[in-house]
């Protein structure tokens, strides 16, 4: 729509990073926030009339799955920044599950090469944890982090051996990325392919407790504060969890953590149909861990809000229980899914959530619309709408969310003062 | 949408009364030849069974259907074929009644979601087996005149156990008293519902019932570390001359079969009056008869 110079008017910007909720301008030139003000000259700028909307600094994501390289029918990377853009987020983080994992610099330079070839909104990698994600061997982290790792991660499965994991903190732990767990006991984990609870007993579903996360959890927080390497809990999907990380927390463990939009909405109980719709690790639990999480969002124990996007081709979701793969696609019901879960919270903890705590932990551009700042803003707004999978702009078509309103939605994507995303307008 | 059995609370309880009654008819040598005549039914059977299968091909032949019995290799269905794609073929060749088995809970659901005929569950992974739960019930009715009130015990590996869990399902919906026994691996973590109770010891509940079911107890539960050894299991949960003692003299012992002899019971049982393992396996051809009829011709069938 515009390179250059793009004016932003008329809505309430709601900036965490600023103490900031109130009617301003935001001017954006060259890329960054030039101007945030009221009143601005429009003087060689293309108008954005947010008017009635709300402006913050540009959501990030830190918890995506793109498919490429190696399960491109999934998703690729253009498919995926795509969906990002109409999900509202100006920059995602990429987890490094693909084939081959993402446990080399040249692999991740790959990755960030075709993102940027892509355009769209910024693309962070996020490098193995472990040599092909095996468990079993160290990845140079030095070298990862200056290839462009923002953090370090073997999300998907678990690093079974606590010796390797202890190790693999130790080393890098004076780098700033943090590591990012995905915490399931494997043993414990097994077939299973839902929560342990009356409900798969009833449908005779092999199941696993909330203790196989609850259990790493505790288990990566004690080597996180022996190691003193900075951490971030992906997916936390019990009130356990949520719980060990406030113990952590009074031990001055520097550890953060994230919870899904599935998560914090659904429970257990959506396997009535045999289908894997609702498969996902960690798998939905009960409604009492559903409403611990969401508390925990409000009392300030959930740093940050993550899609857990997972796509998957539409034959693969339709197999047998059993075999279809885990996961589903979020980016594009994130913010809506967020604000149906938590309908009183206030918008500038929400932004908080979505924009500023994930910046600041991954530590990259964004998460503020102060002057200088790169011109990464999403417009949104309280406007109830239905989730039609088949409009995704994701490769990925399955979500739970499907035929639910949500009450929010994003209007527009802006990345380096480009529109990358507008709703009702074609995408440039 | 022709209709389908995947657990009993597929059927109202007026439905089951109605099945029962059918069944006990069919005992009674009601003519049944040209209920289903030349009606196709499939036995797709992906797990092995003996006892099971020739029980619904004996049913459906009695009805009058034309049975055809197929045991696809492994769990596999055909190559790079969908679930989709096998229902909407076997309907294509003129299949309308499908039984299948197989060794994931939910297969038959997900079957029947596509498939335009009528598909019988005859046992998913550990989920349900619901015409062994109504041979039960008809069993339990013929002996006592009744279900509604009765105590049940159920014994052993209540987890894994797809006929204790339509079982369940069924004497809830009639209003029995379901007991659970059993070690607590072997045992739903934190079940609870109305009308069924859970107990650890067996020896306390054997006055107390009209009816035992013993369910057949696997090896691999010791590989599988849910339990010590068989000797413990035996010391504590079979049914044996000593334990048969405790059981009231009008009560009867119930097995879905196929038993394992000197693990959960004993000959001793086999040849106590009590035992009504032959009863089960003759009514469970009525039950098929019947629900086969009810299912292909309506609950107006069986009046």
């Amino acid at each position: 729509m515009s390179e250059g110079t793009l004016l932003v008017r008329g809505g309430r910007v709601i900036d965490p990073s600023l103490g900031l909720d109130a009617l301003r301008d935001v001017r954006i030139e060259q890329g960054r926030i030039a101007a945030l003000g009221e009143h601005l000259s429009a003087e060689g700028a293309t108008v954005f009339e947010a008017e009635g909307a709300i402006v913050a600094p540009g959501f990030i994501d830190m918890h995506v799955h793109l498919r490429e390289p190696g399960q491109t029918h999934k998703e690729t990377i253009a498919t995926g920044l795509a969906a990002a853009a109409a999900g509202g987020f100006t920059a995602i983080a990429c987890m490094p599950n693909t084939e081959p994992a993402l446990d080399t610099p040249a692999l991740l330079r790959e990755v960030v090469e075709r993102a940027a070839a892509v355009g769209g909104p910024r693309l962070y990698p996020i490098a193995a944890l472990t040599r092909a994600r095996a468990g079993t061997e160290l990845v140079p982290y030095h070298a990862l982090a200056q290839a462009g790792a923002v953090a370090f991660s073997d999300d998907g499965t678990t690093v079974a051996d606590p010796r390797i994991l202890r190790n693999a903190a130790r080393y890098a732990a004076e780098l700033a990325q943090p590591f990012i767990s995905h915490c399931e006991d494997a043993h414990f984990k097994g077939d299973a392919v839902m929560n342990e609870s009356p409900t798969s007993f009833r449908l005779g579903l092999p199941a696993a407790p909330g203790l196989a996360e609850d259990i790493i959890v505790a288990r990566d927080l004690l080597i996180a504060g022996e190691t003193g390497k900075r951490w971030h809990i992906a997916h936390l999907s019990t009130g356990t969890s949520v719980d060990l990380v406030r113990w952590a927390r009074t031990r001055g463990i520097e550890a953060t953590c994230e919870v899904t939009p599935h998560h914090l909405v659904l429970t257990d109980e959506r396997f009535e149909d045999y289908r894997a719709t609702a498969k996902v690790n960690p798998p939905l639990r009960s409604a009492e861990d559903a409403a611990a999480l969401r508390a925990a969002v409000r009392d300030g124990t959930i740093d940050v809000f993550a899609s857990d996007h997972a796509p998957h081709a539409a034959e693969e979701k339709a197999q047998l229980l059993s075999e279809a793969p885990v996961g589903f696609s979020g980016l594009e019901i994130a913010i809506g899914a967020y604000a149906f879960a938590l309908p009183d919270l206030p918008l500038d903890r929400f932004v908080a959530l979505a924009s500023t705590n994930p910046a600041r932990i991954l530590g990259v551009a964004g998460g503020t619309l102060r002057v200088g700042a790169v011109g990464d803003v999403t417009i949104f707004a309280d406007r109830p709408w239905r989730v039609d999978p088949t409009a995704f702009r994701s490769k990925g078509k399955n979500t739970p969310f499907a035929g639910m309103t949500l009450p929010r939605r994003p209007l527009a994507t802006i990345v380096g003062g480009r529109v990358v995303f507008a709703l009702d307008r074609p995408t440039p | 949408m022709a209709r389908s059995l995947l657990d009993l609370d597929d059927l109202s309880r007026e439905e089951i009364d109605a099945i029962l009654d059918a069944s006990a008819r069919f005992r009674d040598g009601f003519p049944a030849r040209d209920l289903l005549a030349g009606v196709p039914v499939l036995n797709l059977f992906f797990e092995p069974s003996t006892r099971t299968v020739t029980s619904f091909t004996i049913a459906a032949q009695r009805v009058g259907a034309d049975v055809v019995s197929f045991t696809p290799g492994a769990s596999s269905l055909g190559k790079g074929e969908t679930i989709a794609d096998t229902a909407l073929t076997l309907y294509a060749i003129g299949v309308r009644v499908i039984v299948v088995r197989h060794p994931e809970s939910g297969f038959a659901r997900r079957l029947s979601d596509d498939f335009a005929g009528h598909v019988i569950n005859a046992g998913d992974g550990t989920h349900a087996h619901p015409t062994q739960a109504l041979l039960d019930l008809m069993t339990l009715r013929h002996e006592f005149g009744r279900v509604e009130g009765l105590k049940v015990a159920i014994v052993g590996d209540i987890l894994h156990s797809r006929v204790a869990r339509s079982n369940i399902v069924g004497m809830r919906m009639l209003g029995a008293e379901v007991i659970l026994v059993g070690p607590p691996t072997l045992l739903p973590q934190g079940f609870c519902a109305a009308g069924i109770r859970i107990e650890r010891d067996f020896d306390e509940v054997l006055p107390y019932v009209d009816a035992v079911m013993m369910l057949r107890i696997q090896r691999e539960r010791i590989a599988t570390g849910l339990l010590p050894s068989l000797d413990e299991y035996t010391a504590r949960y079979q049914l044996n001359a000593r334990r048969l003692r405790a059981l009231r003299p009008d009560a009867v012992v119930m097995h879905p079969g196929p038993y394992n002899r000197d693990i959960e019971l004993t000959d001793d049982v086999l040849r106590d009056r009590r035992s009504r393992y032959a009863a089960q396996v003759q009514n469970g051809t009525f039950v098929r008869m019947a629900v086969l009829d009810f299912l292909v011709n309506g609950v107006r069938a069986l009046a």
